[in-house]
């Protein structure tokens, strides 16, 4: 199956895939920033999908790079456990705004120290 | 004499004699007797019987000691059981440790046995009636502790070597510290006995020393061995290992026998009930300082100054006691210090060089002064605790008292040394050493011991002239008729000394006059007293061999045991005092020193005993001398200056250690120690706030610093 | 060996019986628990062959228990740890028996614990192996942990994770040493062996300075549980928390394996580092004599002034080991044992009055010879016992250890040469007179003088008419399921007290067949120093005089072949 990927595409150079990384970089650091400064659960959740997707880019970047399929594979299962998580999180965001009536991450603090 | 001259300077040694075993029985039954009384005591027996099981047993030691003395050819060593002993290497002396239960018996030894179980025996006989309020739980504890006394001081007279001795010298501490606690539910009594004990310790702490001192120079602590290697090996006083031998066991010495830096215990000993004080704080335990240094004599001179360190402690002794004696109010009192002074001639007696001199005083003491504790005891126990020699008088006079008075009277006149007494003539011996020696400061305490002698013939007669002469005259004590259950031998007004109420409150008493055991041992004391004489008469009479001087000249204390005047004749210069002869001039002015104390005391005690308030008024007006009747009431201040000095000065060390323990060792280094952890915890807390956020920006500082350090690897690596 | 083993099962056995029952019958199961294994090793000591050569027994070789490292499972007795291992068997069935009226909830838990904490020091004294050691010297730690802070007093939570975490700490020291010394074992033969005579060898054969570290780690491991001066604050809040039988077993049992540990290993196993180190260990000693006896002069709290006195008794004990010479290391190993038998016996008479007056504050309690006058005769030998009253069993120990201090000099005759000597002894010496005085202090006040008993305790026993009064204590009333017990002590508590006094007294009249039996272990013990300590001097005499030519630098093993 390689083989015939590896025909079906021609690896290109290191300076090429540069523009893709460039974005994944982007992606992610939007998706940091965003988790980091925003209070609102459902926005946080989202940028935590940003960075998944900027890696996830970077991964397909990389695989393209080296010609090796484990990457896209990779991306794949990211993508899936991503839905599955993502139907999860949604659930328990719901939870917690049942339960404080706001999405504001900042009440939840009980594992705190202090 | 030629006998004993050709004896001298030689240390008898001891032959193994196992059949002589038995003698340990003398040793033996007084340890039997104090389990019967502690049966007694468990099984709560009312009766007399402990003090019977205990005179009994006393008496068959006496009877033992006496068949010991009658067989007695030269010093033998008993084995009886192995106690503690071990040994290293190759064996032998330095290798080994061998501490056995065994019994030296040599001439010294059943000299103090004899009148260590004698005294003991008549007391207790004593004590059986005058304890008889107490019977029951009491009464067996009291016998318990002078059985266990007795069975301490045979161990610490018998035993072969130092540490049996030792056994007996705490041993003895023991009893006295229960003894004299005899009544503890009065806290000055238990203050006493645990006094008592502790400046006991001090002392026993230097005999310790002492003989772990004589363990690591002559390989072995027991008698016969350590005279052998003593008079073979000739140590030289070079070494300080050697010379420091006499002073520690000088310490103990002194600290047992009350001796200058150690002598506030017994007075306040006096706690106990009286036969107590008689037997252990008089006649026999406060002697075992004197045992111990006629015993271990030769090691005495291992250091030039150490005889002189003992005579001049005792001299001074005597006369400080003396001073204290003189202004004391309670009979008691007043006899315990006459016991230190009387302790102080031994001392001095040793420490000029004449062992006989030390024992023989000894020997006549324990009798006279057992005889006027147990008269004071007597008085005590009839008149309610009345101890004040200012609220009895003229007891002479009462019916059933005149026992009392008269034997009170012959050990008054013994302890004044009265010319031609037992104790004259003992104290005769001490005094013509000392003023014949050639050394000045020696003859100077003698003129010292002389002074003292007056002023012992005053205090004593100051007693008898004021209790038992004069007009009839008294007032009960503040205790509980005694068949109301426990007695206290204390009256409260020993303390301070004014308590005006008594009298009224017993307007109508009247004094319990002793029955036949008090009695008896009485006249059989006085009799002793005069029977100890007898080897004195014979010596000076009839130019015999003085028994105790025999006795004395067959033990390790040989060397003192010649009168001066034998030694000074034969290096051809005969000392003089006062242009006469030692022997004639010591004769006239002791003679003249205690006829004149008991004159002084007759003028202001019997006489005109206004008078003697008058003086002592004149005396306290004037500034320059009123401190000094004072300061003589006080005791010269020692217990104070000793509290302020050693006791609280250690006291506020003691707390300012236990709370540097508390809040410094354990509070800050210990828990500080523990919060290093905690403080470490608190720096990074605040990243662990519990904000989704704060958690997140803490990984990507975490992330961005390995990037970082990553980074600087990689540029470093790539110049 | 099956009977070794025995013994130290038998109490977990028991304690699983006691899990496993139910819990009326908890404290005599223990009981018979703890008096099977003590006959178990009574019975193996009655055929102990090695009593007077110093030899381990059993001596063969046993199944590797960790395969690959070294570790056996191999238990073994020489005379000391036997004499100890007994103490030790001997107080289980009396600690019982004392708690039975002390310990009324969770009764089950207790007895357990207590039986598996008297097999775990059982353990300890009889492993053959280090690890098999360390494992028993620190599971002591989780009973009896357990033990302070579930009964303990109102400080227990405290004190209980004090001590855990303090002596636990101690031992990682020790710990560390003991796998160093493994290794340097496979170095030098290619294979890990933790056997306590192999490491030995091992050990010996170590460069100065190495050893030097070897004894330091070692040192301050059981200087905790000693505990020796600075280390020692665990100890009196431990003890004043502790329930009456756990402070017994504390004091008798458990710091005597920081003494045992120092006699079995850091002492033979660094001959050169504890030459190098004993006076450093002999004046830390005397501090803590002279120290822990003043502050026991102002305790008024009984159970603290005790435990203080243990600091100031053992402190004298390791004086008596670092003298380093057969008569100090012979009375410290006396003294071991009886210091165990004395002041665990003072522990449980303080705890009957305790159980009786619910204080031991001697403020507000005293004079109780008038109202418990048996207690009192009790109290008074006990203390006596702990003065060093020659007779009794503290004085032999005492005697020699200070004996032996006393002539540890340069140029003692004894063939064991020492850096202390006369002024060491003198100093140490004054803990004698403190002992007596703040001995008969607490005697004086709890035991002597007039009755003073705690307010609320007055009011109901002061229609007690006599000391024999047939009824309780009323202090029944205030819960109702306290055992009711009798004013002075019950047939129970002489029962208890009975077998120490006897011991006590034995050994305090006999102590020769026990010297006897400890001496040829104490010589093993000293095999190397007479020629330490001697290099050593050389070396500082070297290093007065200037010289800098010090042999320090070579290895020891020249000078120990030469033995």
């Amino acid at each position: 199956m390689s083989e015939s990927l590896s025909s079906a595409l021609t690896a290109i150079a290191p300076a090429q895939i540069s523009i893709a990384l460039a974005i994944s970089a982007l992606l992610f650091g939007l998706g940091l920033i965003g988790f980091l400064c925003r209070r609102n659960m459902i926005i946080m959740f989202l940028c935590t999908e940003l960075m998944f997707q900027g890696a996830a880019l970077a991964m397909i970047a990389f695989a393209r790079l080296r010609m090796d399929v484990s990457g896209q594979v990779f991306v794949i299962f990211i993508l899936t456990v991503a839905a599955a998580e993502a139907a999860l999180a949604l659930g328990l965001v719901v939870l917690l705004y049942r339960r404080k009536e706001t999405l504001n991450s900042e009440v939840w603090s009980e594992l705190g120290e202090s | 004499m030629t006998a004993l001259a050709t004896q001298s300077h030689a240390i008898p040694h001891a032959v193994m004699a196992p059949e002589l075993a038995w003698v340990g029985m003398a040793m033996l039954l007084p340890l039997l007797s104090s389990v019967v009384c502690a049966l007694c005591g468990a099984l709560r027996v009312k009766s007399k019987l402990p003090a019977i099981v205990t005179a009994i047993s006393l008496a068959s030691s006496f009877a033992i000691i006496l068949r010991a003395y009658s067989a007695y050819t030269g010093p033998v060593d008993v084995p009886i059981f192995e106690w503690m002993s071990f040994e290293w290497g190759r064996g032998g002396s330095f290798h080994s440790f061998t501490a056995n239960c065994a019994l030296y018996i040599d001439a010294l030894t059943l000299y103090w046995m004899l009148f260590v179980t004698g005294l003991g025996t008549l007391i207790t006989i004593y004590a059986s009636e005058y304890m008889e309020g107490d019977r029951g739980a009491g009464y067996c504890r009291f016998f318990f502790a002078i059985s266990i006394f007795l069975f301490a001081m045979s161990a610490l007279v018998l035993g072969d070597n130092l540490a049996m001795l030792y056994l007996g010298w705490e041993g003895v501490g023991l009893a006295s510290y229960l003894l004299i606690g005899y009544n503890y539910d009065r806290p000055s009594a238990v203050a006493a006995a645990k006094k008592a004990f502790i400046m006991n310790r001090i002392g026993d702490l230097g005999l310790a020393l002492g003989i772990f001192m004589l363990w690591a120079n002559y390989g072995t602590i027991q008698y016969s061995e350590l005279f052998v290697a003593m008079s073979s090996g000739g140590q030289t006083a070079v070494d300080w290992h050697v010379s420091a031998i006499p002073f520690l066991l000088m310490l103990g010495a002194f600290g047992k026998s009350a001796q200058i830096p150690l002598f506030t215990w017994l007075p306040d000993a006096m706690e106990g009930p009286t036969p107590v004080s008689a037997l252990i704080h008089a006649a026999t335990m406060v002697t075992a300082g004197v045992y111990l240094i006629a015993r271990l004599y030769p090691f005495f001179e291992l250091h030039p100054q150490a005889l002189a360190t003992v005579a001049w402690i005792g001299g001074g002794t005597a006369l400080v006691a003396a001073t204290i004696g003189m202004a004391q109010y309670d009979i008691k009192r007043v006899f315990a210090y006459s016991t230190i002074s009387q302790l102080g001639y031994m001392f001095l007696g040793l420490g000029v060089g004449t062992t006989f001199g030390a024992c023989y005083h000894t020997l006549t003491h324990a009798f006279f002064k057992a005889l006027l504790f147990l008269a004071a005891g007597a008085i005590m126990h009839g008149f309610a605790g009345q101890l004040d020699l200012r609220k009895l008088s003229g007891l002479r006079h009462i019916p059933g008292w005149r026992i009392v008075s008269w034997t009170m009277f012959v050990g008054c006149l013994w302890l004044a040394a009265f010319p031609f007494t037992a104790a004259f003539f003992s104290k005769d011996a001490i005094l013509l050493q000392a003023l014949s020696s050639d050394r000045a400061d020696f003859r100077a305490l003698g003129w010292l011991g002389l002074l003292t002698a007056a002023l012992t013939a005053y205090y004593t007669f100051r007693v008898w002239f004021r209790v038992c002469a004069g007009p009839v005259h008294f007032e009960a004590g503040t205790e509980a008729p005694h068949d109301h259950g426990a007695h206290h031998d204390a009256d409260h007004a020993r303390q301070k000394g004014h308590d005006r109420h008594s009298a009224a409150v017993h307007a109508a008493f009247h004094p319990h006059a002793p029955r036949w055991a008090i009695n008896g041992v009485l006249i059989v004391l006085a009799i002793g007293s005069l029977v100890v004489g007898v080897p004195a008469y014979k010596a000076v009479f009839l130019h015999e061999d003085n028994w105790a001087q025999q006795m004395i000249a067959h033990s390790s204390a040989v060397q003192g045991a010649m009168l001066s005047n034998d030694h000074a004749h034969s290096e051809g210069h005969a000392p003089t005092m006062l242009g006469m002869d030692v022997h004639t001039g010591l004769t006239v002015v002791g003679s003249s020193a205690a006829i004149g104390g008991i004159l002084v005391a007759w003028f202001f005690h019997l006489h005109s005993r206004r008078r003697a308030d008058q003086v002592r008024g004149e005396l306290l007006r004037r500034w320059w001398l009123g401190w000094i009747p004072t300061a003589m009431e006080h005791k010269w201040y020692v217990d104070e200056v000793y509290h302020v000095t050693f006791r609280s000065t250690m006291w506020i060390g003691a707390q300012i250690l236990n709370f540097a323990d508390r809040h410094f060792l354990d509070a800050f280094v210990v828990d500080g120690v523990a919060k290093i952890p905690l403080a470490l915890g608190r720096v990074f807390r605040p990243l662990y706030s519990g904000a989704l956020q704060g958690y997140a920006v803490t990984m990507a500082g975490g992330v961005a610093l390995v990037l970082a350090w990553a980074s600087w690897v990689w540029l470093r690596g790539a110049q | 060996m099956a009977l070794i083993w025995i013994s130290i099962a038998l109490p977990v056995i028991a304690a699983i019986a006691v899990a496993l029952g139910p819990a009326s019958r908890a404290r005599t199961t223990a009981l018979i628990g703890s008096l099977l294994s003590l006959a178990a090793l009574t019975l193996f000591a009655w055929e102990f062959p090695a009593w007077t050569s110093g030899a381990h027994f059993p001596t063969g070789e046993a199944a590797q228990w960790v395969k690959g490292a070294g570790v056996s499972a191999s238990v073994g007795f020489d005379t000391v740890s036997l004499l100890l291992a007994l103490l030790t068997a001997f107080l289980m069935p009396l600690c019982v028996l004392g708690s039975y009226s002390a310990i009324t909830d969770r009764v089950k838990e207790y007895y357990g614990w207590f039986l598996v904490l008297g097999s775990s020091i059982l353990l300890a004294f009889a492993a053959r192996d280090a690890i098999l050691f360390y494992i028993g010297y620190e599971f002591t730690l989780v009973p009896m942990t357990l033990i302070v802070a579930i009964y303990g007093g109102p400080d227990r939570r405290v004190a209980a994770i004090k001590m855990f975490l303090y002596t636990f700490l101690g031992s990682m020291f020790m710990l560390a040493a003991l796998l160093y010394l493994g290794w340097e074992h496979r170095i030098a033969s290619g294979s890990w062996n933790f056997d306590i005579d192999a490491l030995t060898a091992t050990a010996v054969r170590l460069p100065t300075s190495s050893q030097y570290w070897l004894f330091a780690a070692l040192m301050v491991g059981f200087a905790v549980k000693v505990p020796l001066f600075p280390l020692h604050t665990w100890l009196p809040l431990a003890h004043d928390q502790a329930p009456t039988a756990g402070s017994v077993i504390l004091a008798s049992a458990l710091l005597k394996l920081g003494t045992y540990g120092n006699y079995r290993f850091a002492l033979p196993m660094a001959p050169a580092g504890g030459a190098e180190l004993m006076c450093v260990v002999a004046v830390l000693s005397i501090i803590a004599i002279i120290y822990a006896s003043l502050i026991c002069w102002v305790q008024t709290d009984a159970k603290k002034l005790i435990a203080y006195s243990s600091i100031s008794h053992l402190g004298l004990c390791m004086l008596g080991l670092f003298a380093l010479n057969p008569m100090g290391a012979e009375g410290a190993v006396f003294y071991m044992v009886n210091h165990g038998l004395s002041t665990g016996a003072l522990f449980l008479c303080i705890g009957m009055f305790y159980e009786r007056y619910h204080t031991k504050d001697t403020d507000v309690l005293g004079g109780l010879a008038k109202r418990m006058p048996v207690w009192a005769s009790f109290m008074v030998f006990f203390t006596l016992a702990s003065i060093g009253l020659p007779g009794l069993n503290g004085f032999v120990g005492e005697f020699l250890c200070l004996g032996g201090t006393f002539m540890a000099e340069h140029d003692a005759q004894t063939g064991y040469p020492g850096v202390l000597g006369p002024w060491y002894a003198i100093v140490a010496g004054l803990g004698l007179i403190f002992a007596a005085m703040y001995l008969l202090i607490l005697l004086g006040k709890i035991v002597w003088g007039p009755l003073r008993e705690p307010t609320a305790h007055a009011t109901h026993s002061t229609h007690d008419s006599s000391h024999a009064t047939p009824h309780g204590i009323q202090l029944a009333a205030h819960s109702s399921h306290e055992p009711v017990l009798p004013v002075d002590l019950s047939v129970r508590e002489i029962a208890v007290l009975t077998p120490l006094a006897v011991a006590c007294l034995w050994l305090g009249l006999q102590p020769t067949p026990m010297l006897d039996a400890i001496s040829p272990c104490t010589e093993r013990l000293l095999v190397h120093y007479p020629a330490q300590v001697e290099r050593v001097m050389a070396e500082h005499a070297a290093s007065l005089t200037g010289s800098d030519q010090s042999p320090s630098s070579q290895p020891t093993s020249n000078s120990l072949n030469s033995q």
